[in-house]
């Protein structure tokens, strides 16, 4: 691994970063809110400076980028962007621990907050806040793939490093098209959730940050009683709609527009993704309606808040802290689903349990059949036994991760339902959980402690935790030279005649 | 009529004996020791390539009225076709063995044109097609249908217990819209009359309209104690065959398929490609592995390895684990024989599928030929009642003793006659008979001399 390399990598896009923070500046300008938004310009000035000493300091690498390496890049990138997106919150006064927590929060789409009185802070934060979700939503890599066409090379292993899900797709040959078009649906999207939202009377600026919440699967609204705040049942629809959309595969949507949606029956991700959201959201709607809700509300919550959570946005329509027991237990199995792979979404992804699903299934038939070939397919295709390896790695880092971070939380304080569901909810980037952590509170109450593991856990869970497991392993640290990228053995054997 | 055939093996020889008579044959095949087969046929024998035009030429290709691509090789078979275009304007009949070379064949028919392929056989796929109908038909050891499907053929070996062998066959009450129309003993074929008593061991051929088929197909059930329909099959060897053979049950949802393939990479292909069908890695005369897998259970086994002797093997230990129905594929054809005497129900070989196709193919031109049966020993014919006939009952007709009326279709319907039905012209009649008597029958309905 050569640091040289990494650093200027992540210099180059920190730089462009910098420009990225003039938008919430001219938004804080706009609405009269001077000192926040010199703010904006402070960290905007920090990550050109920066990104600047960065990109001097390190140099392009001579030899084709690693995998490993473009695994640091990307690791290091988000880390370094969330450091930096976290200098307008401690500006307006929040402490650092809770200003990292809300940037990482922000950028990896979790939508978890540690905001207790949303009255203290001016309409540029909360702008910022929902504008961190919506760059996070498609990936700070994605985009400057998209935009840097000096990236162009090293791109195509960052953009797969960014979401490594175990479906690589590419809508184009070249990656950097892919990400254009990927940015432009996405802004597609955003324009139509906007204009629907402002024409069912939610104000303009409410509709721009609830879409750019919304189409990232972020969660944070600028209203402190999220989506009910608004007490507008048909833009929980609309939101709901969005967010299923959010939670579902972008490249599979750039098919159907491009006019073949029959792409979408015959995926097996999305049919699995829509029968969870069918089966959870009835069942929450049951339990909502013989608690003594009305039918139509009953559906209306329970689908709401159940993609919602599925879809890791976060947002709810109503304060499920008070639901029944039965009907939270729905939304926390939920927890554990996540979009789907290539969506804005997070968790352990439909495809991945599909997956799992598929090959447990397969291993209890051999227990009957001990000479059958049982391959696990997807879309009717073979999946190698390689992907699905990875996959079960996958499971496995991400189950341990969760039972680190339950442990941390309890031991430091918390009751074990805040726990278990604080801990879900950062690693799967959902947001809300329940008790301390409900949908109408928020994470201050926890040991500062927990808030670092916490935001650490929203940070693994965003690069899917396997991608940065793999480069703190101690050989990844005994093989990295500040520039020598050849193996010891290569430059001796140069050096030999 | 002249026809050269490019490949003297075991197909090629098996239609040089069937054509040999009737028509011009010039064969063609590479290899000078098959000459010494062909010596004894009234063939033209050219030692050469197929592929080559001039030795092509020297067969006559040039006034052929078929050219039968039959080597085993796909390439030679599609290539000898086309350069056979160039020299002549036979009509072509390329066999062809492996899938992914026919798959385009059946999407893109201008590229069939384009090689001057007229007719496609895939001897294989003809095979898995034949099994699945039998499958079908519990009991049946061959299944033929007819008139967009109305009129069904079954072939039964009568077994102690059942219905027909109670009275005579006119005392019998068989099904209405079912009729008898053939019977085997031993060797002798013979065509019944209802004064006819059935024995049990006789193969007997039933044909019929659909319903009446499946109170047939019920009551043969219902006597040897059989289920309705299949439930479970086992296949065994996933070759051309097996595939094509288990890709078409999957289709149907009641039945639970197996295949066992030997070769670990064919079975990977086969499990990645089957959809619902269970592909097991193992060897299918492994009676280990047949007892754990509780094959006995299987409501049918087929065997359709490419080697007689382990399809044999693989056959008996099925049988001798309790399966009911026991189809085998047999690669030479004298061991169809063998293979029926000692306990297989239904022996098929591939040879004879493609060799059944390329003869109906020539003697198609007589479009009256519906099916050939019992290895060529009787015919199914369909024959045009001219506008002169006289309306004549069946009994007054007095048909060949050595055919029988299974069918009238008239205007859309289908019946099946008894002595005082009527026949008047324009019908068009479904008459079963030995091959022997076919053109003697076809007289007797086309030019009636009274």
């Amino acid at each position: 691994m050569r640091l040289v390399l990494i650093i200027h990598l992540t210099g180059v896009i920190l730089r462009v970063f910098g420009v990225i923070l003039l938008v919430p500046l001219a938004v804080a300008l706009a609405h009269g809110e001077g000192w926040d938004a010199e703010g904006f310009a402070v960290a905007g000035a920090v990550a050109a400076g920066l990104g600047e000493i960065m990109r001097r300091a390190g140099a392009p690498g001579e030899h084709e980028m690693r995998r490993v390496e473009s695994l640091a890049v990307v690791g290091a990138t988000w880390l370094v962007v969330a450091a930096v997106g976290a200098i307008p919150y401690v500006w307006v006064g929040i402490g650092p621990v809770d200003a990292l927590f809300e940037s990482m929060s922000g950028f990896t789409t979790t939508g978890a907050t540690t905001f207790a009185d949303f009255t203290q802070y001016g309409r540029g934060i909360f702008f910022w806040r929902a504008f961190t979700q919506w760059l996070g939503g498609m990936g700070v890599i994605a985009l400057f793939v998209a935009v840097l066409p000096r990236l162009a090379i090293a791109g195509r292993q960052l953009f797969f490093a960014e979401t490594p899900g175990p479906t690589e797709e590419k809508l184009t040959p070249q990656v950097r098209r892919t990400a254009a078009v990927l940015w432009r649906l996405y802004l597609g999207l955003s324009l139509a959730e906007v204009a629907a939202l402002t024409l069912v009377g939610m104000p303009l600026y409410d509709a721009v940050c609830n879409t750019m919440a919304t189409l990232a699967a972020g969660g944070f609204s600028p209203h402190p009683g999220s989506i009910a705040g608004y007490g507008n049942p048909t833009a929980e629809w609309i939101i709901a709609g969005f967010m299923f959309l959010a939670g579902a595969s972008f490249a599979l949507q750039y098919r159907v527009l491009r006019g073949r949606p029959s792409a979408l029956l015959r995926d097996d991700e999305f049919r699995a993704y829509v029968a969870v959201l069918v089966a959870f959201g009835g069942l929450a709607a049951w339990f909502l309606w013989r608690a003594g809700l009305g039918a139509p509300a009953a559906i209306r919550h329970g689908l709401f808040n159940v993609i919602s959570i599925v879809t890791t946005t976060g947002f709810a329509s109503m304060d499920f802290q008070n639901w029944g027991e039965q009907a939270k237990a729905v939304l926390l199995a939920a927890m554990f689903v996540g979009g789907c792979a290539g969506s804005a979404g997070g968790g352990p992804k439909v495809v991945r349990l599909l997956l799992v699903a598929r090959f447990t299934l397969a291993e209890l038939r051999r227990v009957l059949h001990p000479r059958a070939l049982l391959p696990v397919k997807l879309n009717g295709r073979v999946v190698p036994e390689d992907v699905i390896r990875d996959v079960l790695a996958f499971v496995a880092c991400y189950f341990a991760v969760f039972a680190i971070c339950v442990l941390v939380v309890v031991s430091l304080g918390a009751d074990l339902v805040t726990g278990i569901t604080a801990s879900i909810a950062t690693l799967g980037n959902i947001g809300p959980g329940f008790n301390l952590v409900g949908p109408m509170s928020h994470y201050g109450q926890l040991h500062p402690v927990s808030r670092l593991v916490l935001t650490a856990a929203m940070w693994l869970g965003r690069l899917e935790v396997v991608t940065v497991l793999a480069i703190m392993r101690p050989e990844v640290w005994r093989m990295t030279h500040w520039r020598a990228g050849g193996s010891p053995g290569a430059s001796r054997g140069a050096a030999s005649p | 009529m002249r026809i050269v055939l490019v490949g003297g093996g075991e197909v090629g020889y098996a239609l040089s004996r069937a054509l040999g008579q009737d028509y011009d044959v010039a064969v063609i095949d590479s290899s000078p020791e098959v000459a010494e087969r062909f010596s004894s046929l009234d063939v033209d024998f050219l030692v050469g390539s197929g592929t080559d035009g001039a030795l092509l030429q020297r067969a006559g290709i040039g006034r052929a009225d078929f050219l039968i691509a039959c080597t085993g090789f796909d390439e030679v078979n599609v290539v000898a076709c086309a350069i056979a275009r160039r020299f002549g304007s036979p009509r072509t009949v390329c066999l062809v063995s492996r899938e992914d070379f026919l798959r385009p064949f059946g999407e893109l028919e201008a590229l069939r044109a384009h090689l001057g392929i007229d007719r496609v056989i895939w001897p294989e796929a003809q095979l898995a097609a034949d099994i699945e109908r039998i499958i079908e038909a519990p009991g049946a050891i061959d299944a033929e249908s007819f008139a967009e499907g109305r009129v069904q053929l079954l072939e039964y070996r009568v077994g102690t217990e059942s219905f027909l062998v109670k009275d005579s066959l006119a005392a019998l009450h068989m099904p209405g819209g079912s009729l008898v129309v053939s019977y085997k003993r031993g060797e002798d074929f013979a065509i019944p009359r209802g004064s006819t008593r059935l024995e049990p061991g006789d193969k007997v051929i039933i044909m019929g309209t659909l319903p009446a088929m499946r109170d047939v197909q019920a009551r043969v059930a219902a006597d040897s104690g059989t289920p309705a329909g299949p439930e479970r099959v086992t296949i065994v060897g996933g070759g051309d065959v097996g595939f094509r053979l288990a890709q078409r049950l999957e289709l149907r949802p009641s039945i639970e398929v197996r295949v066992i393939e030997r070769d670990a990479r064919r079975g990977e292909f086969l499990a990645a490609s089957l959809r619902r069908a269970l592909v097991l890695h193992g060897d299918g005369t492994d009676l280990e592995l047949l007892e754990s897998e509780d094959i006995g259970r299987s409501d049918v086994f087929v065997s359709v390895i490419d080697n007689d002797e382990r399809n044999l093997f693989a056959s008996l230990l099925g049988r001798q684990l309790g399966v009911r129905r026991i189809i085998t594929r047999v690669s030479k054809p004298g061991n169809l024989r063998l293979f029926e005497r000692v306990g297989v129900d239904v022996a098929l070989s591939v040879r004879g599928a493609a060799v059944a196709a390329i003869v109906h193919e020539i003697k198609g031109g007589r479009s009256d030929l519906l099916a050939v049966l019992e290895e060529g020993q009787a015919e199914v014919l369909e024959i045009a009642v001219p506008d002169h006939y006289p309306a004549t009952t069946l009994r007054e007709l007095g048909v060949p003793v050595e055919s029988i009326v299974g069918a009238i279709r008239r205007a859309g319907d289908v019946i099946v006659p008894r002595g005082r039905d009527v026949i008047r012209a324009g019908d068009h009649l479904l008459v079963f008979t030995t091959a022997a008597a076919a053109d003697r029958v076809r007289d007797f309905f086309l030019a009636p001399s009274d």
